[in-house]
């Protein structure tokens, strides 16, 4: 049996890691390197230029990088703003009708990207929000905001009801008690909520592709264009790739337990 | 005992200038909720409303803007007899049916491996976390340089194992980049169920596993009557997830086929995308991703059915 696991856990790992080792290792390849057969990995093979190169070759990837930070920070901050004090209410405040909204706001996150980017790309056409970043945060927001107040309410129902009651008794208002105790006690879960949507918004493509033409082209897109135009340029393509991907990997990897819990947490219990 | 806060105060009802601590707690929670609801009715519900009326019309892009005409049902009786429409169609249910089942049986795999001691090294986690976090078009992107058919990484690796005689064209027709693209959906699919199920696994008591090796259990039997029956609402929720997820798979299909060849690979969120933004067709487009809508609205409600409060308790 043990021997039977560890081949098992082997395996997987190897299978669930090769190919990204992979990605990491072309894009510090030549491109002869790469494309003999079989591939020489020779020192001499090995060379940050395409680094460099895919900078000079795709003059949208800082642009992209650029959007994609202000786009995603902006989401996340007004997802958490907005969320937080959402998810508050309907943990402790005896809102009426908490479960039905609760069941609701679960609900729109199971609706597919294509039935709301149809009329969400015409009304952004007709107000003019075509290809800004303000449309990007808008519909981001609207995505992540559920799974936001769906989070962080369990994290909220967690918190002994003892202390709030014992502010409220020394005389805390309902806002006091929000932002003086039960927000800094749950300075770690709000990050790692951060971090998801954080996450989830700088990944996003297909509304990206639909919402944006040139100026707030997002770093997915960029990549995207760069694969399709200069699809032979292996070590490149494979150096844009890996940029695209070492910020959120960087967070995913740091918070992960968090993160793990939050899923856990926040998919399976109510 | 503690007393309920905002019902009765020492000296009977705790009141102020605007009404009981109840009633005030009532109403600062509601005004919390109103901008949440507000943006998820603009954002969700009035898009989705004019889905449905989109799905109703003939609609004319011109250089002006968009010129709706009430079309009724034809959109929707086109569907019936579009060939297109009826192979996404059965290519999506194909697509989804398998990914699903592949993705459920190999994270319940890699979930038990994870709770077995020498699955507790906190290594497994990062690379449990890395795949779900990667961007799904870097991930297309990675792919397609993996399954290049004359430099690709995977053609060499077979080809050296012997378990290929020739570089094989991975996406070279429709049903084997239909597949291929199934592979990748489920190697990046399967880490995040896995985490599901490792989290489930863990929460069942482990006195029920103590009782049944009491019984005299072996692994297999412990596994069958202890493990699975525990994991059983997990393992739904999982489906339910998984087959929305694979439902509106686009960003691969984009990356990697485009829909090719020869319409292989066209799924109906695809599809749906296609029509409206190439083919500039947006009523026929949003009556085919109402279907997906219909779908996922039909899996939604089972999902938020299984979730629902009150069933909280007494689960794995």
């Amino acid at each position: 049996m043990r021997s039977i696991v560890a081949v098992g856990l082997a395996s997987f790992t190897f299978l669930a890691v090769a190919p990204l080792l992979w990605m990491l290792i072309s894009s510090v390849m030549q491109q002869q390197a790469l494309t003999s057969t079989p591939p020489d990995f020779s020192a001499g093979s090995f060379t940050l230029d395409n680094y460099v190169k895919v900078f000079s070759s795709a003059a949208a990837l800082g642009r992209g990088f650029l959007n994609s930070f202000i786009v995603a920070l902006s989401t996340t901050a007004a997802a958490l703003a907005i969320g937080a004090p959402a998810a508050y209410a309907l943990a402790r405040l005896s809102v009426p009708g908490a479960n039905p909204i609760l069941m609701m706001i679960l609900a729109t996150q199971m609706f597919p990207g294509i039935v709301i980017a149809i009329p969400l790309f015409i009304a952004m056409s007709r107000l003019g929000l075509i290809d800004t970043q303000l449309a990007l945060i808008i519909v981001y927001l609207s995505f992540n905001l559920p799974i936001v107040v769906w989070i962080l309410r369990g994290f909220f129902l967690a918190i002994p009801a003892g202390l709030e009651r014992a502010a409220a008794v020394d005389g805390a208002t309902m806002v006091q008690v929000f932002s003086l105790i039960v927000l800094p006690i749950s300075i770690a879960p709000l990050f790692a909520t951060a971090v998801f949507a954080f996450i989830e918004s700088w990944n996003e493509f297909f509304f990206a592709l639909i919402l944006t033409r040139q100026s707030a082209q997002t770093a997915p897109l960029v990549i995207s264009q760069f694969a399709g135009q200069y699809q032979t340029v292996f070590g490149q393509m494979m150096a844009a790739a890996t940029l695209a991907v070492a910020p959120v990997v960087a967070l995913a990897v740091v918070f992960r337990n968090r993160i793990m819990r939050g899923f856990a947490e926040g998919m399976v219990k109510g | 005992m503690p007393r309920p806060v905002g019902r009765v105060g020492p000296e009977g009802p705790v009141r102020s200038g605007l009404g009981t601590l109840e009633t005030r707690r009532r109403r600062i929670g509601l005004a919390a909720l109103v901008p949440t609801l507000l943006i998820l009715l603009l954002i969700l519900a009035y898009p989705i409303v004019d889905s449905l009326l989109l799905s109703l019309a003939s609609v004319n892009v011109a250089a002006s803007g968009f010129a709706r005409h009430f079309a009724g049902l034809d959109n929707y009786l086109a569907l019936a007899g579009d060939r297109v429409f009826r192979d996404a169609l059965w290519s999506s249910a194909y697509f989804t049916a398998l990914e699903v089942g592949l993705v459920v049986v190999l994270a319940l795999l890699v979930a038990l491996m994870l709770v077995h001691p020498l699955g507790r090294s906190p290594i497994f986690r990062i690379v449990l976390i890395v795949p779900w976090a990667i961007a799904p078009v870097a991930n297309a992107v990675l792919w397609k340089w993996i399954l290049n058919a004359n430099y690709g990484v995977l053609n060499a690796v077979l080809v050296e194992l012997g378990v290929i005689e020739r570089n094989v064209v991975w996406l070279g027709t429709g049903s084997r980049a239909l597949h291929a693209l199934l592979l990748v959906d489920v190697w990046k699919s399967v880490p995040f169920i896995a985490i599901l199920f490792f989290a489930g696994i863990n929460k069942i008591p482990a006195m029920l596993y103590r009782a049944a090796r009491l019984d005299g259990a072996n692994a297999w039997q412990q596994f069958w009557y202890v493990t699975l029956p525990s994991l059983r609402p997990t393992i739904a929720v999982a489906v339910i997830l998984q087959t929305l997820w694979a439902l509106r798979i686009f960003d691969l299909i984009y990356v990697l086929t485009k829909g090719g060849p020869a319409g292989g690979t066209v799924l109906l969120n695809y599809l749906a995308y296609r029509t409206t933004f190439n083919d500039l067709d947006l009523g026929y487009g949003a009556a085919i991703a109402n279907v997906v809508f219909a779908l996922s609205f039909l899996l939604a409600l089972i999902y938020v059915w299984l979730l629902r409060p009150g069933l909280q308790h007494g689960r794995a």
